[in-house]
């Protein structure tokens, strides 16, 4: 019953610190919108030529602007010591390193599931295609926040290079991207794709605490 | 026996006893390779851009099974906390590398006249050219970090991740309708191609292999002297 009681504080705590920075979600969310807009404009307003493709566009677009929180994953804990104490009070850094995925994935890759139905508008996307792109994110977006989690832990104590930690995400994101553009694309049973996609999910969250925990646990001790 | 694999004074005094036969060794296959290569029978359709093979298929090879070399130190240098494993996985990142771009340029000097474009968005050429974005991304962490330690590992941690690339690589033709052919040379089954052209590129694979040997082990010994130098 403790440990349970330690997961609803880590996650009250959570939420505290997401109503405080929630302007930086907003602004992530407008990158999107805007990048959109720049998209479009770029390639003209052929409304056939969009909707052909959309979907793709859309996808690249919330996997760059949802990289750009992953940064701040491990970040503030590490700067302010919090990740020590929540090891001190009993948590291992694999159970934290799980629970800030699961956090990261509720307060900002949940938000980007709302803005898709917008966004679709835009694009003049069918519901069938809107319906389908929500699925495949929810699922792609857990993958996501798995990779930024290994990224942001391996970048803690990374002070000249700030930009390959989003390689390292764009690196390992090219297998979903292609299985859920594919999912999409394909007319008719994409139950396999979807499979697969699943599969990809399960591996990395197996992953991610684990590679996550080593690299805290070495930025720690060579703080 | 095997000492030399894991001990880095063993490893200097092995590779002072064997550098010199081993250069003798390359040179050799090398001359023996390119006249094999210059006999080799044309084929049929493709004529003489066959020979492209006798380049792409070695440092495909050694493209993959450096990354698996790395997997492995990474593993062992994780898991027993054995120094030269990270100097290996330090020194033969870039020789990977070079190998994984020479058998892009060379597929692709071989598909234009082939199958008519430079580029395809194929399997297996999408997962070799995400290979060779792996192998730049280890050659940048090692410039990144300050701390050797840190840097060490991150990199190990990095490795393993991405050797799920591999058996990708390895299977693609098999998994997916590809462009590129499947495998000749199996261990399994009898070779699906001409024992004239198989000698030849056998030769060359011990060539690029040889050569590849030689480069890491000159890379090696320098970071060992130069790890001995600043403790």
């Amino acid at each position: 019953m403790l440990i349970l009681k330690k997961i609803t504080l880590f996650f009250s705590r959570e939420l505290k610190l997401f109503y405080s920075k929630i302007t930086d979600l907003f602004s992530n969310i407008l990158f999107f919108f805007l990048s959109i807009f720049v998209f479009i404009f770029a390639i003209g307003t052929d409304e056939q030529l969009l909707q052909t493709i959309g979907v793709g566009i859309i996808w690249v677009l919330l996997l760059l602007s949802s990289t750009l929180s992953t940064r701040r994953i491990y970040e503030d804990d590490f700067k302010n010591g919090t990740l020590i104490i929540m090891h001190m009070s009993g948590l291992s850094y694999e159970l934290i390193a799980f629970l800030k995925i699961i956090s990261h994935f509720i307060f900002f890759q949940i938000p980007f599931l709302i803005s898709i139905p917008i966004a679709g508008l835009f694009f003049n996307l069918n519901i069938n295609e809107i319906i389908v792109l929500i699925i495949t994110f929810s699922i792609g977006s857990l993958i996501f926040s798995c990779l930024g989690s290994i990224s942001a832990s391996m970048n803690l104590l990374n002070k000249t290079n700030f930009s390959i930690g989003s390689l390292i995400i764009l690196l390992f994101s090219i297998p979903v991207i292609i299985f859920s553009v594919g999912i999409i694309n394909s007319n008719d049973d994409f139950s396999s794709l979807l499979n697969l996609l699943f599969g990809i999910a399960l591996v990395f969250i197996g992953i991610s605490p684990w590679s996550s925990a080593t690299c805290i646990k070495l930025a720690i001790r060579n703080k | 026996m095997l000492k030399f694999l894991v001990n880095p004074s063993k490893f200097i005094k092995f590779s002072n006893f064997i550098f010199k036969p081993l250069i003798i060794v390359t040179l050799l296959s090398f001359i023996v390779g390119l006249i094999y290569i210059y006999k080799s029978p044309l084929d049929y359709q493709q004529g003489l851009t066959v020979k492209i093979m006798y380049v792409h298929v070695p440092s495909a090879y050694l493209a993959i099974l450096i990354y698996a070399i790395m997997t492995i130190y990474s593993i062992i240098g994780l898991a027993f906390k054995i120094p030269l494993s990270f100097i290996i996985n330090k020194a033969i990142a870039p020789i990977g590398a070079i190998f994984t771009l020479s058998c892009l340029i060379s597929g692709s000097m071989w598909g234009k006249p082939m199958w008519g474009t430079w580029w395809v968005w194929d399997a297996r050429l999408t997962s070799v050219a995400i290979l060779f974005i792996a192998y730049l991304i280890i050659i940048f962490l090692n410039q990144t970090f300050e701390n050797r330690e840190v840097r060490e590992k991150i990199i190990a941690i990095f490795i393993l991740i991405g050797s799920i690339n591999l058996p990708i690589i390895k299977f693609s033709v098999d998994w997916w309708n590809t462009l590129h052919q499947p495998a000749s040379i199996s261990k399994l089954s009898s070779p699906s191609i001409d024992i004239t052209m198989l000698q030849p590129l056998l030769i060359m694979i011990l060539a690029f292999s040889l050569i590849a040997v030689i480069i890491a082990i000159l890379r090696i010994k320098a970071e060992i002297l130069i790890r001995k130098k600043h403790l």
